[in-house]
């Protein structure tokens, strides 16, 4: 997801240094939510702008700040024609390298759709493996989630010297619900008090390594009518 | 009887190796730039089977073998080792000129090599031409040359557009002169970047007897490379003219015992600059006057192997109008105040030492009146606004600011405080927000000096400054310029002791504003600096390089850097007085260790080599 748009801001993060990922969805009972995604790379502004200050690196052209807003400004035009998603907007913090997307879905699987179709607007990939792939899953009771950023999985791409650079940086997943959790599958999973909310925190350098350490499958109490 | 019968032989036998033609007679006078291998000497020491393993040697060999001779190297191509090895690159308006020449000891082992070569016709006596798609290789008695002439597109364009358009042709692009959504596309963006719009190529003539556009101009460009071959091998084989022949520098340079020879004649790289056109067609005195003030621009080198030393010296010469504004603007004592700001242990400075003051009176006497000469209204308005600037500016005021000597290190990779955006959670809710807290970053130290006498001149434009910006901040002894740098990191100022310096790093402001007292570089060293030239450089390269963040540089430096890393070399630039004439340079490779200097150096070549790729 957002692979287009934040890939080369990951790229520019993975070769420089640390990078702290946020992805936060809300589910209602009625299957309708908020997810919200940041990206902040405030810890590394130093090696970020120099590497943005140069014209290519490792042969690829390094995207301007302006080429960089513009993408993300598609991406976020092309997200609010999506259907089933509301209230899109994006902010990017300039100065500080922290980028946010929050969106308002009526069903997860839209909310899916939606973000894939907007990758095919904004960019010329019409299909891929990744594309394909679902990251999410609920059906009233469950909700199956996974790495909701492709462009992790294409950090196979990068040496091994820039992979070193991973290693302080962190992935958290929240997810939180109307009705209290049961039962989870990811282990390194956290309940808050009231149960109501799951957070799942790795390292960017493991889970590069490893894509399933952020998969989890989240139970909910059943439903009460009433 | 023996010796009756051995010594006319052996006197023959020097007498044809001294009167043999050397590889060196075959480089044609259009050569501007040579680099040349003393094969003997070199070859003494090092071995080829080392020579074939550089990455530069890999790219000769395909280059010459294209592949179809996997397993050779040149010392299976028939190359007489004892001649030198040439390698030249010539350019003027018409056309570019590359290729190198060398000796040939084996006929038969050189075309197992160049296999691809086919035998063409030859006018010459004693020639033999051999050709393959843009390239020829010329064999004379006992060398050989290979040779590329590529004329300029704007030659062939001309040549070919007027045959075009006298057999009664219009435009070849038709109506679509471009297409505007090819020049506007993003080739970086996109991964698929070819041009699919047939329209925009001339289309096939109807008549297949008849060519098209692109067909008469490859057969233009053809006929030219011909031509122009021709020109040059007129040159060499009839005329008997060559570099040798015609510059005695390189001649002279030629004669020189050292490993290897570089020759470089700036005067006519002027000659063939791109860009003055304009100057040649609309003010041609100036562009004379101009072109006899780099009369006599060459640069001639020489590299020496000594015991784990490479020393290369560099001489550049240039004409006596251009000299005299070199010998003032190089007419500089020595800043010792910069002594104390370099410590002793930097991995790498420079010094730099002109009087900038000298250089402008001089410049302005001798340029002035040659555009003063020009009868051009333009030219005349810009000499008028440049004398009534000397009149009127405060030259003392300007030059007592910069003066025009400095200095530069290069400090090693410190951890320095930025800010940063911390997200903070709340356990009972996972609800998360932001806070500032401070963080560290890498990043290399640099610091530049420069010399001055009017310190009020800065002080003055910062104390503006920071009433403009709270960015500039004022402390006792420094300025501070915060995220100055990359927009994270902050810029420190130190104004005093004759110095305006500018640097990163924060514990030479805060803890070293006078200097580094006795952690200054030695004695030694600041006479060596004071007594040589208007030039000191000082790299540690495995200092430097092993400190060098390799993730701020781009992948052709970062091989570079990579392939010097584990060197334990340093190096000295120094350069002599200035004089009229010319000015000399030495650069001296040390190092220890068990390796030859051969190796060395070679090393050094394929790391320039995998730079310049």
């Amino acid at each position: 997801m957002l692979r287009k748009i934040i890939f080369p801001i990951i790229i520019l993060s993975l070769l420089s240094s640390c990078i702290e990922l946020i992805d936060d969805i809300t589910i209602h009972n009625d299957g309708t939510g908020t997810f919200k995604y940041s990206i902040n790379l405030s810890s590394s502004r130093l090696k970020v702008n120099s590497i943005l200050a140069l014209d290519s690196l490792d042969g690829k052209k390094v995207p301007s700040m302006g080429e960089i807003k513009e993408k993300i400004n598609s991406f976020t035009t092309a997200l609010k024609s999506q259907n089933g998603l509301s209230n899109v907007r994006s902010e990017f913090d300039e100065a500080n390298l922290i980028l946010k997307l929050f969106v308002d879905f009526k069903t997860v699987g839209q909310l899916e759709q939606g973000i894939k179709n907007s990758i095919i607007a904004v960019s010329k990939e019409k299909s891929s493996y990744e594309l394909n792939e679902s990251w999410i899953a609920w059906d009233g009771k469950t909700l199956k989630r996974s790495v909701p950023l492709t462009a992790f999985k294409r950090s196979n791409e990068l040496t091994s010297s820039d992979v070193d650079l991973l290693k302080t940086g962190t992935y958290t997943s929240i997810s939180r619900f109307d009705r209290s959790i049961d039962r989870f599958e990811n282990i390194n999973s956290k309940l808050n008090p009231s149960k109501l909310a799951c957070m799942l925190k790795v390292n960017t350098f493991d889970l590069r390594n490893n894509n399933k350490l952020i998969e989890n499958s989240i139970t909910l109490i059943p439903f009460k009518n009433k | 009887m023996k010796q009756a019968v051995l010594l006319p032989l052996l006197f023959l036998m020097i007498g044809s190796t001294l009167l043999a033609q050397q590889s060196e007679s075959l480089i044609p006078k259009e050569a501007v730039t040579v680099f040349s291998l003393n094969n003997i000497s070199l070859l003494q020491k090092i071995s080829m089977d080392e020579l074939i393993t550089y990455d530069f040697m890999e790219e000769v060999h395909q280059e010459l073998f294209d592949g179809s001779t996997n397993g050779k190297s040149l010392k299976d191509a028939g190359i007489d080792f004892g001649q030198r090895l040439n390698v030249f690159y010539g350019k003027n308006g018409d056309y570019e000129v590359t290729g190198f020449t060398i000796g040939v000891s084996d006929q038969k082992q050189l075309f197992e090599v160049f296999d691809d070569f086919e035998q063409l016709q030859s006018k010459y006596k004693d020639v033999s031409i051999y050709g393959s798609f843009f390239n020829n290789l010329i064999l004379h008695e006992k060398s050989a040359i290979l040779i590329r002439v590529e004329p300029s597109m704007e030659l062939i364009d001309e040549q070919t557009d007027s045959i075009w358009y006298a057999r009664g042709n219009g435009n070849p692009y038709g109506d679509v002169f471009y297409d505007e959504e090819i020049l506007t596309e993003d080739i970086y963006s996109e991964e698929d970047t070819t041009i699919q719009k047939s329209e925009v190529f001339p289309e096939a003539s109807d008549d297949p007897n008849e060519k098209n556009y692109y067909e008469l101009r490859d057969s233009v460009q053809i006929t030219l490379q011909n031509k122009l071959l021709e020109g040059i091998l007129d040159d060499l084989f009839i005329k008997h003219l060559n570099l040798t022949t015609e510059d005695t520098r390189f001649k002279e340079q030629m004669s020189h015992t050292s490993e290897g020879t570089f020759y470089l004649d700036n005067s006519r790289n002027f000659e063939q600059a791109k860009g003055l056109s304009y100057f040649i067609n609309v003010l041609p005195n100036l562009y004379q006057d101009i072109r006899e003030l780099y009369t006599g621009n060459v640069i001639l080198g020489d590299w020496f192997l000594k015991d784990n030393t490479i020393e290369f010296a560099l001489e550049a010469r240039y004409g006596e109008k251009l000299g005299s504004i070199y010998e003032e603007l190089n007419d500089a004592k020595f800043d010792k105040n910069v002594i104390p700001y370099i410590h002793k242990d930097n991995s790498a400075f420079f010094t730099y030492n002109v009087n900038m003051r000298q250089a402008y009176e001089k410049a302005y006497e001798v340029i002035i009146p040659i555009l003063s000469s020009e009868k051009n209204s333009d030219i005349s308005m810009n000499v008028l606004t440049l004398e009534l600037l000397n009149e009127f500016i405060n030259k003392d005021a300007l030059f007592g600011t910069y003066k025009g000597s400095m200095f530069g290190t290069f400090n090693g990779v410190k951890k320095i405080k930025t800010k940063k955006i911390e997200y903070y959670y709340d356990e009972e809710t996972f609800e998360y927000g932001e806070k500032e807290t401070e963080a560290t970053e890498d990043m290399p130290i640099f610091t530049l000096g420069f010399s001055i006498d009017r310190n009020d001149i800065p002080e003055l434009v910062l104390k503006h400054l920071s009433k403009l910006t709270s960015l500039f901040e004022q402390h006792e002894d420094y300025w501070k310029f915060n995220n100055a740098i990359l927009d994270a990191a902050p810029l420190f100022m130190i104004n005093r002791n004759g110095l305006f310096i500018l640097t990163n790093d924060e514990d030479l402001a805060l803890n070293h504003v006078n200097g580094y007292g006795k952690d200054a570089l030695s004695k030694k060293t600041a006479r060596s600096l004071k007594h040589d030239g208007f030039m000191n450089g000082f790299v540690d390269i495995s200092g430097t390089l092993n400190r060098f963040p390799s993730d701020l540089l781009n992948q052709r430096q970062s091989d570079m850097v990579n392939a010097l890393k584990g060197k334990s070399g340093k190096l000295y630039l120094k350069s002599t007085k200035t004089s009229k004439s010319s000015t000399n340079f030495l650069l001296t490779y040390s190092f220890v260790g068990e390796d030859k200097s051969g190796k060395h150096m070679l090393d050094l070549i394929n790391t320039m080599y995998i730079f310049s790729k």
